[in-house]
Protein backbone atom coordinates (compact mmCIF):
# COMPACT_ATOMS: atom_id res chain seq x y z
CA UNK A 1 0.00 0.00 0.00
CA UNK A 2 1.56 3.23 -1.17
CA UNK A 3 1.17 6.20 0.91
CA UNK A 4 -1.65 8.07 0.28
CA UNK A 5 -0.21 11.96 0.07
CA UNK A 6 2.41 11.65 -2.89
CA UNK A 7 0.30 8.75 -4.02
CA UNK A 8 -2.35 10.75 -5.33
CA UNK A 9 0.17 13.75 -6.11
CA UNK A 10 1.59 11.60 -8.42
CA UNK A 11 -2.15 10.97 -10.07
CA UNK A 12 -2.90 14.53 -9.84
CA UNK A 13 0.45 15.17 -11.95
CA UNK A 14 -1.30 12.79 -14.50
CA UNK A 15 -4.31 14.82 -14.94
CA UNK A 16 -3.05 15.42 -18.40
CA UNK A 17 -2.86 11.92 -19.38
CA UNK A 18 -6.14 11.04 -18.19
CA UNK A 19 -7.84 14.12 -20.17
CA UNK A 20 -5.77 13.37 -23.33
CA UNK A 21 -6.54 9.48 -23.41
CA UNK A 22 -10.16 9.87 -23.24
CA UNK A 23 -10.29 12.38 -25.68
CA UNK A 24 -8.34 10.11 -28.00
CA UNK A 25 -10.01 7.02 -27.23
CA UNK A 26 -13.65 8.93 -27.46
CA UNK A 27 -12.29 9.75 -31.28
CA UNK A 28 -10.90 6.23 -31.64
CA UNK A 29 -14.42 5.00 -30.78
CA UNK A 30 -16.12 6.36 -33.76
CA UNK A 31 -13.40 6.95 -36.44
CA UNK A 32 -14.60 6.07 -39.75
CA UNK A 33 -18.17 5.90 -39.19
CA UNK A 34 -20.73 7.86 -41.40
CA UNK A 35 -22.30 9.55 -38.27
CA UNK A 36 -18.95 10.27 -36.66
CA UNK A 37 -19.12 12.17 -33.36
CA UNK A 38 -23.12 12.51 -33.39
CA UNK A 39 -23.04 8.67 -32.39
CA UNK A 40 -22.35 10.31 -28.87
CA UNK A 41 -25.99 11.26 -28.81
CA UNK A 42 -27.80 9.00 -31.05
CA UNK A 43 -26.60 5.97 -29.12
CA UNK A 44 -28.28 6.58 -25.90
CA UNK A 45 -31.67 7.77 -28.34
CA UNK A 46 -31.65 4.83 -29.95
CA UNK A 47 -31.21 3.06 -26.57
CA UNK A 48 -33.82 5.13 -25.12
CA UNK A 49 -36.02 4.45 -28.01
CA UNK A 50 -35.70 0.77 -27.73
CA UNK A 51 -36.39 0.16 -24.10
CA UNK A 52 -39.56 2.21 -24.35
CA UNK A 53 -40.68 -0.22 -27.13
CA UNK A 54 -40.32 -3.05 -24.47
CA UNK A 55 -42.33 -1.84 -21.96
CA UNK A 56 -44.65 -0.24 -24.14
CA UNK A 57 -45.34 -3.82 -25.70
CA UNK A 58 -45.33 -5.57 -22.47
CA UNK A 59 -47.00 -2.76 -19.85
CA UNK A 60 -49.59 -2.38 -22.81
CA UNK A 61 -49.64 1.51 -22.41
CA UNK A 62 -46.88 4.38 -21.98
CA UNK A 63 -47.18 7.89 -21.01
CA UNK A 64 -44.82 10.50 -21.16
CA UNK A 65 -44.01 10.50 -17.82
CA UNK A 66 -42.81 7.08 -18.02
CA UNK A 67 -40.69 7.55 -20.96
CA UNK A 68 -38.95 10.20 -18.98
CA UNK A 69 -38.37 8.25 -15.78
CA UNK A 70 -36.77 5.70 -18.47
CA UNK A 71 -34.74 7.66 -20.37
CA UNK A 72 -33.23 9.90 -16.86
CA UNK A 73 -33.01 6.41 -15.39
CA UNK A 74 -31.12 4.68 -17.96
CA UNK A 75 -28.73 7.52 -19.06
CA UNK A 76 -27.36 7.35 -15.45
CA UNK A 77 -27.55 3.25 -15.16
CA UNK A 78 -25.51 3.70 -18.09
CA UNK A 79 -23.05 6.08 -16.83
CA UNK A 80 -22.19 3.85 -13.80
CA UNK A 81 -22.25 -0.09 -15.81
CA UNK A 82 -20.12 1.83 -19.16
CA UNK A 83 -17.30 2.95 -16.13
CA UNK A 84 -17.38 -0.79 -14.50
CA UNK A 85 -17.28 -2.20 -18.19
CA UNK A 86 -14.28 0.15 -19.46
CA UNK A 87 -12.61 0.05 -15.82
CA UNK A 88 -12.36 -3.70 -15.52
CA UNK A 89 -10.92 -3.73 -18.90
CA UNK A 90 -8.51 -0.78 -18.22
CA UNK A 91 -6.01 -2.78 -16.15
CA UNK A 92 -5.63 -6.00 -18.18
CA UNK A 93 -5.58 -4.18 -21.66
CA UNK A 94 -3.01 -1.33 -20.54
CA UNK A 95 -0.26 -4.06 -20.95
CA UNK A 96 2.54 -2.52 -23.12
CA UNK A 97 1.88 0.83 -20.85
CA UNK A 98 1.95 -0.84 -17.81
CA UNK A 99 4.73 -2.89 -18.16
CA UNK A 100 7.12 -0.22 -19.92
CA UNK A 101 6.32 3.16 -17.89
CA UNK A 102 6.39 3.75 -14.50
CA UNK A 103 2.77 5.60 -13.03
CA UNK A 104 0.02 5.45 -10.61
CA UNK A 105 -1.90 2.62 -12.35
CA UNK A 106 -5.03 4.07 -10.78
CA UNK A 107 -5.06 6.98 -13.69
CA UNK A 108 -6.17 3.70 -16.12
CA UNK A 109 -9.79 3.37 -14.40
CA UNK A 110 -9.73 6.79 -13.36
CA UNK A 111 -9.71 7.31 -17.45
CA UNK A 112 -12.93 4.66 -17.90
CA UNK A 113 -14.73 6.70 -15.60
CA UNK A 114 -13.99 10.08 -16.97
CA UNK A 115 -14.92 8.82 -21.22
CA UNK A 116 -18.24 7.28 -19.16
CA UNK A 117 -18.83 11.01 -18.58
CA UNK A 118 -17.96 12.08 -21.71
CA UNK A 119 -20.49 9.77 -23.22
CA UNK A 120 -22.80 11.01 -20.36
CA UNK A 121 -22.75 14.75 -21.33
CA UNK A 122 -24.65 14.49 -24.55
CA UNK A 123 -27.97 13.09 -23.20
CA UNK A 124 -28.37 15.95 -20.77
CA UNK A 125 -29.28 17.64 -23.86
CA UNK A 126 -31.91 14.85 -24.67
CA UNK A 127 -33.15 14.94 -21.36
CA UNK A 128 -33.39 18.05 -20.69
CA UNK A 129 -35.99 18.53 -24.45
CA UNK A 130 -37.91 15.80 -22.80
CA UNK A 131 -38.31 17.84 -19.89
CA UNK A 132 -39.07 21.34 -21.37
CA UNK A 133 -41.70 18.94 -23.14
CA UNK A 134 -43.24 17.35 -20.35
CA UNK A 135 -43.99 21.23 -19.22
CA UNK A 136 -43.11 20.77 -15.24
CA UNK A 137 -42.28 23.90 -13.67
CA UNK A 138 -38.83 25.04 -13.06
CA UNK A 139 -38.07 23.40 -9.76
CA UNK A 140 -35.75 24.73 -7.33
CA UNK A 141 -34.64 20.78 -7.28
CA UNK A 142 -32.65 21.02 -10.22
CA UNK A 143 -29.97 22.39 -8.75
CA UNK A 144 -29.47 19.37 -6.28
CA UNK A 145 -28.88 17.44 -9.94
CA UNK A 146 -25.52 17.83 -9.96
CA UNK A 147 -24.81 16.60 -6.28
CA UNK A 148 -26.68 13.53 -7.43
CA UNK A 149 -24.25 13.63 -10.28
CA UNK A 150 -21.11 13.53 -8.51
CA UNK A 151 -21.98 11.18 -5.60
CA UNK A 152 -22.85 8.83 -9.25
CA UNK A 153 -19.64 9.75 -10.35
CA UNK A 154 -17.93 8.37 -7.21
CA UNK A 155 -19.85 5.12 -7.12
CA UNK A 156 -18.47 4.60 -10.89
CA UNK A 157 -14.94 5.46 -10.18
CA UNK A 158 -15.44 2.88 -6.76
CA UNK A 159 -17.06 0.22 -9.71
CA UNK A 160 -14.20 0.80 -11.94
CA UNK A 161 -11.24 0.11 -9.44
CA UNK A 162 -13.11 -2.51 -8.16
CA UNK A 163 -13.62 -4.46 -11.35
CA UNK A 164 -10.31 -3.21 -12.65
CA UNK A 165 -9.06 -5.46 -9.65
CA UNK A 166 -11.12 -8.56 -10.20
CA UNK A 167 -10.21 -8.95 -13.79
CA UNK A 168 -6.67 -9.09 -12.93
CA UNK A 169 -6.73 -11.67 -10.80
CA UNK A 170 -9.70 -13.60 -12.66
CA UNK A 171 -9.82 -13.15 -16.30
CA UNK A 172 -13.53 -14.92 -16.34
CA UNK A 173 -14.91 -11.35 -14.88
CA UNK A 174 -14.99 -9.84 -18.11
CA UNK A 175 -17.03 -12.55 -19.79
CA UNK A 176 -19.46 -12.66 -16.80
CA UNK A 177 -20.32 -8.58 -17.27
CA UNK A 178 -22.64 -8.52 -19.67
CA UNK A 179 -24.83 -10.66 -17.81
CA UNK A 180 -24.20 -8.72 -14.65
CA UNK A 181 -25.16 -5.69 -16.05
CA UNK A 182 -27.80 -6.66 -17.57
CA UNK A 183 -29.19 -8.53 -14.69
CA UNK A 184 -28.58 -5.36 -12.57
CA UNK A 185 -30.55 -3.29 -15.04
CA UNK A 186 -33.52 -5.37 -14.45
CA UNK A 187 -33.22 -5.25 -10.27
CA UNK A 188 -32.90 -1.20 -10.77
CA UNK A 189 -35.98 0.92 -11.24
CA UNK A 190 -35.38 1.65 -14.60
CA UNK A 191 -38.13 0.33 -16.55
CA UNK A 192 -40.18 0.17 -13.84
CA UNK A 193 -40.60 2.71 -10.41
CA UNK A 194 -39.32 1.66 -7.63
CA UNK A 195 -42.96 2.32 -5.93
CA UNK A 196 -43.83 -0.41 -8.27
CA UNK A 197 -41.87 -3.31 -6.32
CA UNK A 198 -43.73 -6.13 -4.77
CA UNK A 199 -43.25 -6.11 -0.98
CA UNK A 200 -41.23 -8.96 -1.19
CA UNK A 201 -38.80 -6.97 -3.58
CA UNK A 202 -39.17 -3.74 -1.31
CA UNK A 203 -35.68 -4.89 0.29
CA UNK A 204 -33.61 -4.16 -3.21
CA UNK A 205 -34.42 0.12 -2.50
CA UNK A 206 -31.83 -0.39 0.29
CA UNK A 207 -29.77 -3.71 -1.21
CA UNK A 208 -29.10 -2.32 -4.59
CA UNK A 209 -26.55 0.28 -4.72
CA UNK A 210 -27.82 2.14 -7.88
CA UNK A 211 -31.72 2.21 -6.62
CA UNK A 212 -31.14 5.20 -4.50
CA UNK A 213 -29.47 7.22 -7.52
CA UNK A 214 -32.13 6.36 -10.12
CA UNK A 215 -34.60 7.19 -8.03
CA UNK A 216 -33.39 10.72 -6.91
CA UNK A 217 -32.16 11.70 -9.86
CA UNK A 218 -35.70 10.75 -12.14
CA UNK A 219 -37.08 11.97 -9.30
CA UNK A 220 -35.58 15.63 -9.45
CA UNK A 221 -36.02 15.22 -13.47
CA UNK A 222 -39.69 13.88 -13.76
CA UNK A 223 -41.54 15.01 -11.34
CA UNK A 224 -39.30 17.65 -9.42
CA UNK A 225 -39.53 16.28 -6.28
CA UNK A 226 -36.31 16.49 -3.77
CA UNK A 227 -34.54 13.48 -3.11
CA UNK A 228 -35.30 11.97 0.64
CA UNK A 229 -33.18 11.85 3.89
CA UNK A 230 -32.79 7.96 3.25
CA UNK A 231 -31.94 8.44 0.22
CA UNK A 232 -29.26 10.90 0.37
CA UNK A 233 -27.84 8.88 3.59
CA UNK A 234 -27.84 5.89 1.12
CA UNK A 235 -25.75 7.10 -1.91
CA UNK A 236 -23.36 8.80 0.50
CA UNK A 237 -22.66 5.51 2.24
CA UNK A 238 -22.60 3.40 -0.80
CA UNK A 239 -20.48 5.22 -3.18
CA UNK A 240 -18.40 6.54 -0.40
CA UNK A 241 -17.96 3.38 1.06
CA UNK A 242 -17.50 1.29 -2.04
CA UNK A 243 -14.60 4.16 -2.99
CA UNK A 244 -13.11 2.96 0.20
CA UNK A 245 -13.18 -0.52 -0.12
CA UNK A 246 -12.12 -0.56 -3.48
CA UNK A 247 -9.67 2.07 -3.55
CA UNK A 248 -7.62 0.06 -0.72
CA UNK A 249 -8.03 -2.64 -2.49
CA UNK A 250 -6.70 -1.41 -5.97
CA UNK A 251 -3.74 0.36 -4.16
CA UNK A 252 -2.72 -2.28 -1.80
CA UNK A 253 -2.35 -4.96 -5.31
CA UNK A 254 -1.37 -2.62 -8.10
CA UNK A 255 2.26 -3.07 -7.71
CA UNK A 256 1.65 -6.47 -8.60
CA UNK A 257 -0.46 -6.12 -11.80
CA UNK A 258 3.35 -5.39 -13.87
CA UNK A 259 3.84 -8.74 -12.97
CA UNK A 260 0.22 -10.57 -14.07
CA UNK A 261 -0.38 -9.35 -16.91
CA UNK B 1 11.04 20.56 -15.68
CA UNK B 2 14.19 20.75 -17.90
CA UNK B 3 15.93 17.85 -18.30
CA UNK B 4 19.25 19.65 -19.08
CA UNK B 5 19.49 21.42 -15.79
CA UNK B 6 18.79 18.36 -13.95
CA UNK B 7 21.82 16.26 -16.23
CA UNK B 8 24.41 18.80 -15.60
CA UNK B 9 24.58 17.71 -11.97
CA UNK B 10 26.53 15.01 -12.80
CA UNK B 11 29.73 13.95 -12.75
CA UNK B 12 31.19 10.68 -14.74
CA UNK B 13 32.00 8.14 -12.43
CA UNK B 14 29.26 9.44 -9.92
CA UNK B 15 26.95 6.29 -8.97
CA UNK B 16 23.92 6.40 -11.17
CA UNK B 17 22.45 3.05 -10.45
CA UNK B 18 22.94 0.71 -7.17
CA UNK B 19 21.43 -2.61 -7.36
CA UNK B 20 21.75 -4.59 -4.22
CA UNK B 21 21.62 -8.17 -3.36
CA UNK B 22 18.33 -7.81 -6.10
CA UNK B 23 16.24 -11.05 -6.49
CA UNK B 24 12.82 -11.11 -8.23
CA UNK B 25 10.39 -13.62 -8.07
CA UNK B 26 6.71 -14.22 -9.92
CA UNK B 27 4.71 -16.48 -8.81
CA UNK B 28 2.95 -18.42 -11.63
CA UNK B 29 0.23 -21.03 -12.19
CA UNK B 30 1.12 -23.29 -15.12
CA UNK B 31 -2.19 -21.95 -16.93
CA UNK B 32 -1.28 -18.69 -18.58
CA UNK B 33 -4.09 -16.72 -17.40
CA UNK B 34 -5.92 -17.41 -14.39
CA UNK B 35 -9.54 -18.13 -14.33
CA UNK B 36 -12.70 -18.69 -12.02
CA UNK B 37 -12.70 -21.60 -12.73
CA UNK B 38 -8.70 -22.90 -11.23
CA UNK B 39 -9.21 -20.44 -8.72
CA UNK B 40 -12.26 -22.80 -7.35
CA UNK B 41 -10.51 -26.08 -8.13
CA UNK B 42 -6.84 -24.84 -7.22
CA UNK B 43 -6.18 -26.12 -3.65
CA UNK B 44 -3.57 -28.73 -3.99
CA UNK B 45 -2.20 -27.37 -7.45
CA UNK B 46 1.14 -26.33 -7.30
CA UNK B 47 2.05 -23.13 -8.42
CA UNK B 48 5.42 -22.17 -10.04
CA UNK B 49 8.28 -19.75 -8.77
CA UNK B 50 10.07 -18.55 -11.46
CA UNK B 51 13.27 -16.69 -9.81
CA UNK B 52 13.37 -13.95 -12.62
CA UNK B 53 16.61 -12.58 -11.32
CA UNK B 54 19.03 -13.84 -8.44
CA UNK B 55 21.06 -12.01 -5.77
CA UNK B 56 22.13 -9.28 -8.38
CA UNK B 57 24.81 -7.16 -7.12
CA UNK B 58 25.29 -4.15 -9.87
CA UNK B 59 26.36 -0.79 -9.57
CA UNK B 60 26.46 1.61 -13.26
CA UNK B 61 28.02 4.75 -12.94
CA UNK B 62 28.03 7.69 -14.60
CA UNK B 63 29.81 8.43 -17.72
CA UNK B 64 28.94 4.35 -18.59
CA UNK B 65 27.32 2.27 -21.71
CA UNK B 66 26.66 -0.65 -20.18
CA UNK B 67 25.41 -3.56 -22.41
CA UNK B 68 23.36 -6.11 -20.92
CA UNK B 69 23.77 -9.67 -22.73
CA UNK B 70 22.24 -12.77 -22.36
CA UNK B 71 20.23 -15.64 -23.45
CA UNK B 72 16.12 -15.10 -24.01
CA UNK B 73 14.73 -15.73 -20.31
CA UNK B 74 17.96 -14.39 -18.68
CA UNK B 75 16.20 -12.06 -17.21
CA UNK B 76 17.47 -8.59 -19.16
CA UNK B 77 13.78 -7.39 -19.44
CA UNK B 78 13.01 -7.25 -15.93
CA UNK B 79 16.13 -5.86 -14.69
CA UNK B 80 15.29 -2.67 -16.78
CA UNK B 81 11.84 -2.90 -15.45
CA UNK B 82 12.97 -2.92 -11.74
CA UNK B 83 15.64 0.09 -12.87
CA UNK B 84 12.70 1.88 -14.40
CA UNK B 85 10.75 1.43 -11.27
CA UNK B 86 7.96 -0.22 -12.63
CA UNK B 87 7.92 -3.96 -11.11
CA UNK B 88 8.85 -3.74 -7.22
CA UNK B 89 11.88 -6.30 -6.35
CA UNK B 90 10.72 -9.34 -4.31
CA UNK B 91 13.68 -8.51 -1.87
CA UNK B 92 17.41 -6.00 -1.93
CA UNK B 93 16.77 -2.60 -3.03
CA UNK B 94 17.74 -0.96 -6.27
CA UNK B 95 18.94 3.08 -5.89
CA UNK B 96 19.11 5.15 -8.80
CA UNK B 97 20.38 8.59 -8.65
CA UNK B 98 19.20 10.76 -11.87
CA UNK B 99 15.72 10.77 -13.87
CA UNK B 100 15.62 6.96 -15.36
CA UNK B 101 13.76 6.67 -18.86
CA UNK B 102 10.59 5.82 -17.41
CA UNK B 103 9.35 5.52 -20.84
CA UNK B 104 10.78 2.38 -22.14
CA UNK B 105 10.35 2.09 -25.96
CA UNK B 106 8.09 -0.47 -26.18
CA UNK B 107 5.79 2.01 -24.45
CA UNK B 108 5.33 3.48 -27.13
CA UNK B 109 1.95 2.15 -29.16
CA UNK B 110 0.29 0.37 -26.32
CA UNK B 111 -3.08 1.65 -27.88
CA UNK B 112 -3.07 0.06 -31.44
CA UNK B 113 -6.10 2.03 -32.50
CA UNK B 114 -4.51 5.66 -31.88
CA UNK B 115 -2.15 7.26 -34.15
CA UNK B 116 1.20 7.30 -33.60
CA UNK B 117 1.01 11.26 -32.35
CA UNK B 118 -1.65 10.00 -30.29
CA UNK B 119 0.68 7.34 -28.78
CA UNK B 120 3.40 9.04 -28.29
CA UNK B 121 2.05 12.06 -26.55
CA UNK B 122 -0.06 9.10 -24.05
CA UNK B 123 3.06 7.43 -23.36
CA UNK B 124 5.08 10.92 -22.00
CA UNK B 125 2.17 11.79 -20.48
CA UNK B 126 2.05 8.84 -18.24
CA UNK B 127 5.83 9.17 -17.69
CA UNK B 128 5.00 12.82 -15.84
CA UNK B 129 6.55 14.53 -18.24
CA UNK B 130 4.18 17.86 -19.23
CA UNK B 131 2.51 18.31 -22.37
CA UNK B 132 4.87 21.78 -22.97
CA UNK B 133 7.70 19.14 -22.70
CA UNK B 134 6.20 16.68 -25.12
CA UNK B 135 5.30 19.06 -27.49
CA UNK B 136 8.86 20.86 -27.58
CA UNK B 137 10.14 17.50 -28.09
CA UNK B 138 7.67 16.25 -30.76
CA UNK B 139 9.11 17.40 -33.54
CA UNK B 140 12.52 16.43 -33.03
CA UNK B 141 10.70 12.87 -32.53
CA UNK B 142 8.78 12.97 -35.28
CA UNK B 143 11.92 13.85 -37.86
CA UNK B 144 13.83 11.33 -36.05
CA UNK B 145 12.01 8.53 -36.95
CA UNK B 146 11.05 9.63 -40.79
CA UNK B 147 7.92 8.16 -40.99
CA UNK B 148 6.29 11.17 -42.75
CA UNK B 149 2.06 11.28 -42.27
CA UNK B 150 1.82 7.84 -40.83
CA UNK B 151 2.39 9.72 -37.90
CA UNK B 152 -1.14 10.63 -37.53
CA UNK B 153 -2.77 7.27 -38.51
CA UNK B 154 -3.79 4.64 -36.18
CA UNK B 155 -0.55 2.63 -35.04
CA UNK B 156 -2.40 -0.68 -35.97
CA UNK B 157 -1.63 0.35 -39.85
CA UNK B 158 1.98 0.26 -39.10
CA UNK B 159 5.03 -1.95 -39.94
CA UNK B 160 7.13 -3.15 -37.74
CA UNK B 161 9.62 -1.18 -38.70
CA UNK B 162 7.81 1.92 -38.36
CA UNK B 163 6.86 0.92 -34.71
CA UNK B 164 10.32 0.12 -33.83
CA UNK B 165 11.76 3.74 -35.70
CA UNK B 166 8.90 5.72 -33.54
CA UNK B 167 9.68 3.77 -30.58
CA UNK B 168 13.10 4.12 -30.84
CA UNK B 169 12.88 7.90 -31.49
CA UNK B 170 11.00 8.71 -28.32
CA UNK B 171 13.58 6.65 -26.03
CA UNK B 172 16.61 8.59 -27.67
CA UNK B 173 14.75 12.61 -28.07
CA UNK B 174 13.73 12.56 -24.58
CA UNK B 175 17.17 12.37 -23.02
CA UNK B 176 17.55 11.17 -19.26
CA UNK B 177 20.15 10.78 -17.16
CA UNK B 178 19.37 7.51 -17.15
CA UNK B 179 18.99 5.88 -20.88
CA UNK B 180 17.58 2.13 -20.97
CA UNK B 181 16.98 1.27 -24.78
CA UNK B 182 15.91 -2.76 -24.87
CA UNK B 183 16.23 -4.28 -27.98
CA UNK B 184 14.62 -0.97 -29.47
CA UNK B 185 17.23 -2.15 -32.52
CA UNK B 186 15.80 -5.10 -33.22
CA UNK B 187 14.16 -4.12 -36.94
CA UNK B 188 14.40 -1.49 -39.23
CA UNK B 189 16.52 -0.86 -42.40
CA UNK B 190 20.26 -0.89 -42.22
CA UNK B 191 20.33 2.49 -42.60
CA UNK B 192 18.11 3.61 -40.00
CA UNK B 193 19.98 1.01 -37.62
CA UNK B 194 23.19 3.24 -38.34
CA UNK B 195 21.65 6.22 -37.18
CA UNK B 196 20.19 5.00 -34.08
CA UNK B 197 23.86 3.96 -33.41
CA UNK B 198 25.18 7.16 -34.43
CA UNK B 199 22.89 8.59 -32.03
CA UNK B 200 23.68 6.84 -29.02
CA UNK B 201 27.61 7.39 -29.59
CA UNK B 202 26.52 11.29 -29.48
CA UNK B 203 24.55 10.76 -26.13
CA UNK B 204 27.52 8.92 -24.85
CA UNK B 205 28.88 11.64 -22.32
CA UNK B 206 29.88 12.00 -18.43
CA UNK B 207 26.88 12.62 -17.28
CA UNK B 208 24.42 10.26 -18.47
CA UNK B 209 24.40 6.36 -18.09
CA UNK B 210 23.01 4.18 -20.73
CA UNK B 211 22.24 0.72 -20.53
CA UNK B 212 21.67 -1.25 -23.20
CA UNK B 213 20.16 -4.70 -23.94
CA UNK B 214 20.64 -6.31 -27.07
CA UNK B 215 21.63 -9.25 -28.92
CA UNK B 216 23.64 -7.79 -31.81
CA UNK B 217 27.14 -8.44 -29.75
CA UNK B 218 28.63 -6.83 -32.55
CA UNK B 219 26.90 -3.46 -31.44
CA UNK B 220 27.63 -4.22 -27.74
CA UNK B 221 31.64 -4.60 -28.54
CA UNK B 222 31.22 -1.29 -30.46
CA UNK B 223 29.88 1.21 -28.23
CA UNK B 224 29.89 0.14 -24.99
CA UNK B 225 32.55 0.25 -22.26
CA UNK B 226 31.18 -2.64 -19.99
CA UNK B 227 29.10 -5.43 -20.41
CA UNK B 228 26.92 -7.44 -18.35
CA UNK B 229 26.17 -11.41 -19.11
CA UNK B 230 22.98 -12.68 -17.33
CA UNK B 231 22.47 -15.83 -17.51
CA UNK B 232 19.07 -17.46 -15.43
CA UNK B 233 18.57 -14.39 -13.57
CA UNK B 234 22.39 -14.29 -12.10
CA UNK B 235 25.62 -12.68 -13.34
CA UNK B 236 27.48 -15.01 -15.02
CA UNK B 237 30.04 -12.28 -15.83
CA UNK B 238 30.46 -8.41 -15.63
CA UNK B 239 33.50 -6.31 -17.38
CA UNK B 240 35.47 -5.92 -20.56
CA UNK B 241 33.37 -6.08 -23.59
CA UNK B 242 35.66 -8.23 -25.72
CA UNK B 243 36.07 -10.57 -22.95
CA UNK B 244 32.61 -10.75 -21.93
CA UNK B 245 31.15 -10.97 -25.25
CA UNK B 246 34.20 -14.10 -25.98
CA UNK B 247 32.97 -16.21 -23.21
CA UNK B 248 29.71 -15.84 -24.08
CA UNK B 249 29.91 -16.99 -27.28
CA UNK B 250 32.14 -19.49 -26.27
CA UNK B 251 29.09 -20.50 -23.76
CA UNK B 252 27.30 -20.49 -27.19
CA UNK B 253 29.32 -22.19 -29.04
CA UNK B 254 28.68 -20.52 -31.92
CA UNK B 255 32.43 -18.27 -31.32
CA UNK B 256 32.32 -18.65 -35.27
CA UNK B 257 28.98 -18.03 -36.84
CA UNK B 258 28.54 -14.97 -38.46
CA UNK B 259 24.90 -14.97 -36.92
CA UNK B 260 25.83 -13.75 -33.65
CA UNK B 261 27.35 -10.19 -34.80
CA UNK B 262 24.36 -9.46 -36.69
CA UNK B 263 22.25 -6.75 -35.73
CA UNK B 264 19.27 -8.88 -35.24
Amino acid sequence: MPRLGPYLAQVWRRRAFVAEYSRSELRAQNFGSIFGQLWLILNPLLLALVYFLLIMVIGGTADGRRFAHLTAGLFLFYLVTNSLTAGAKSITSGGKLILNSAFPRLVLPLAATVIAFFKFIPTLVVLAVIAILLAEPISFNLFLLPLVLALSLILSLALALLFATLNVYFRDTKNLLPYLTRAWLYLSPVLYESSALKPALAPLKYLNPLAPFIDSWSGVIVSGSTPTGSHWLLMLSWSIGLLVISGYLFLSREREFALRI
Amino acid sequence: MNLRSVSDQHAAGERAVLIDNLSLTYITTVEKKPTFRQALTRTGRKTREVNALRHLEVEIPYGSVLGVIGANGAGKSSLMRVIAGIIPPTTGRVEVSGKVSTLLALGVGFNPRLTGRENVILGGLAAGMTRAEIESQFDDIAAFAEIGDAIDSPMKTYSSGMYSRLAFAVSVVVEPDILIIDEALSTGDARFKKKCLERIKALRGDNRAIIIVSHALATVKDICNEVLWLHQGQVKMQGEPDQVIAAYKESLQVAASPAADEDV
